[in-house]
């Protein structure tokens, strides 16, 4: 099988680089994110990266403050799933936005959070 | 296809266990063969057990030879494993329920059994995040309870739902689960604590969300002829169903306060028991979450989209209510050993539809639905009668 149009390990290089990437299936138009191995629309394998604005809006969260081992010095932090102006969705942490700010509907932007060389999706303020 | 029946059932006790994964096994199959006294392991032709994570939390797995050599089953027509996290139990039924339908097996013992609770306390929420997308959402830190937090968000913003609601389900099913002595927690809890209690995942607080727990459960299910032959109160399954949607987060309808697969599941139940919603007496519903079962009673057809908060409000989820929702205590009260869940509450159905369940009996209760999902979008619906048609 050939490589991916686009792996992991590209799809967070180019997000630490601060570009959030989706793909677009070349045969139907069908656009995804994170990146899927093959369309779910029309089950060809005809990816092509493309770049995304990384505005959206919160189209849910939450403040967790019981979390994993390797986030309990982070809690209370949150997290969200996030509406993509593009009309697709992808969740992240929230950052640089006040705890109690958060809403639904709550214009955010995409921003790379990158710690002991590892990049994360994140969102602040738009 | 053949009619099938449950004819036996038994759980262990459901808590902070010291006892070992086989223990449990041990107790939950020991516990479901006292209650059908004409069936003996050497009876059965069939083994299904479910479970999810016994390679991280036991040091084991091949667990369905195991488990069938713990309890001196020789499986002649079925042997197997099911593994599907939080449904893995009621997923194990359905197996069972299609081999017997089809003739190709007559009397199938379903167990389920989990052991999370570990000696370093935290492993257990690491190991729970094994069911979240690796690469793509546990990565950043996300766990079940922000995932069912983004539903109770939503519904919330959506349809006004209120922590109060939110808490009632908590109180209901602690309530509950104090009758139920084979339950996680047994001492009951007010608004007040619910609402007191730590916060986990905005709106969530503990009160509203299953613990970390130990158990097994186990039933038995027979084709007609046996179940005749084995006993006057055999329960009968009358309806099954199940939908899924999507594994990845990202990937589901962004409005996490509707759930169309299980709207699909529990479709698919009721046409095949020729039964409708407001016909159905008691409900076991998966409320690993509070929000969990306000959303179940709104895609099950107990009331109307976005009526669940009054719903519980009114009472009309309890006794002398519309249906009685979790009298065992549900997972908020009993606990989640993940793949003893969907067994445990075919378990409960059980005593509840022989007239047999003491102190937290429904009157009359003549139709049962269990509900088992394994996230917002997988959903597995049951339906049990006490008639078989």
């Amino acid at each position: 099988m050939a490589e991916p149009v686009i792996t992991l390990r590209h799809f967070f290089e180019r997000a630490r680089a601060g570009q959030l990437t989706g793909v677009r299936c070349r045969k139907c138009g069908e656009l995804a994110i994170p990146p899927k191995e093959l369309c779910p629309a029309c089950y060809e394998r005809a990816w092509e990266p493309v770049p995304l604005g990384g505005e959206g809006t919160i189209a849910s969260y939450t403040v967790i403050r019981v979390a994993p081992r390797a986030f309990m010095a982070d809690a209370p932090y949150a997290v969200a799933a996030v509406k993509l102006t593009e009309g697709v969705s992808i969740l992240g942490r929230i950052v640089d936005i006040p705890l109690e700010r958060l809403a639904v509907g709550l214009p955010v932007r995409f921003r790379p959070i990158v710690r002991n060389s590892q990049t994360a999706i994140g969102f602040g303020p738009a | 296809m053949r009619r099938v029946a449950l004819v036996g059932a038994g759980v262990s006790k459901f808590g902070v266990r010291k006892a070992t994964y086989r223990d449990l096994v041990w107790e939950a199959g020991k516990a479901c063969f006292d209650s059908v006294p004409g069936v003996k392991p050497k009876d059965l032709d069939g083994l299904v057990v479910g479970s999810v994570m016994p390679e991280r939390t036991a040091f084991q797995s091949h667990i369905s030879s195991m488990v069938a050599e713990a309890l001196g089953i020789r499986p002649s027509a079925l042997s197997a494993r099911t593994e599907h996290m939080c449904a893995s139990g009621t997923v194990g039924i359905r197996y069972a329920y299609a081999f017997i339908a089809a003739g190709l097996a007559d009397l199938v013992m379903v167990l389920g059994v989990e052991k999370l609770n570990q000696p370093v306390a935290d492993e257990a929420v690491l190991n729970m995040g094994t069911g979240v997308d690796r690469e793509w959402e546990a990565a950043f830190g996300l766990t079940a309870p922000p995932c069912f937090a983004f539903a109770a968000q939503r519904h919330m913003a959506e349809y006004g739902t209120t922590e109060e609601q939110l808490a009632m389900v908590g109180v209901k099913n602690h309530t509950h689960a104090a009758k139920n002595p084979s339950a996680h927690f047994t001492k009951g809890a007010t608004l007040d604590q619910v609402l007191g209690s730590r916060m986990i995942a905005s709106p969530l607080r503990l009160f509203m969300c299953s613990p970390i727990t130990d158990g097994a459960a186990a039933v038995v299910l027979a084709s007609e002829t046996r179940a005749r032959a084995l006993t006057d109160t055999p329960v009968w399954i009358r309806g099954t169903g199940q939908a899924l949607d999507g594994f990845q987060l990202s990937s589901l309808h962004e409005d996490y306060a509707h759930w169309p697969a299980l709207k699909r599941a529990a479709q698919a139940a009721y046409q095949m028991a020729a039964v409708g919603p407001h016909e159905i007496d008691l409900a076991e519903v998966h409320d690993c979450f509070s929000i969990a079962e306000l959303i179940a009673y709104e895609e099950l057809g107990f009331c109307h989209k976005g009526e669940a908060g009054p719903f519980v409000a009114e009472g009309r989820s309890d006794y002398g209510g519309d249906v009685v929702v979790n009298p065992r205590g549900g997972l908020i009260g009993c606990g989640h050993p993940l793949g003893a869940t969907g067994v445990a509450q075919a378990a409960e159905v059980f005593v509840q539809l022989r007239g047999e369940a003491g102190a937290r009996q429904v009157p009359a209760a003549a139709l049962a639905l269990t509900h088992n999902n394994s996230g917002m979008g997988e959903h597995v619906v049951m339906i049990y009668g006490k008639e078989p048609a």
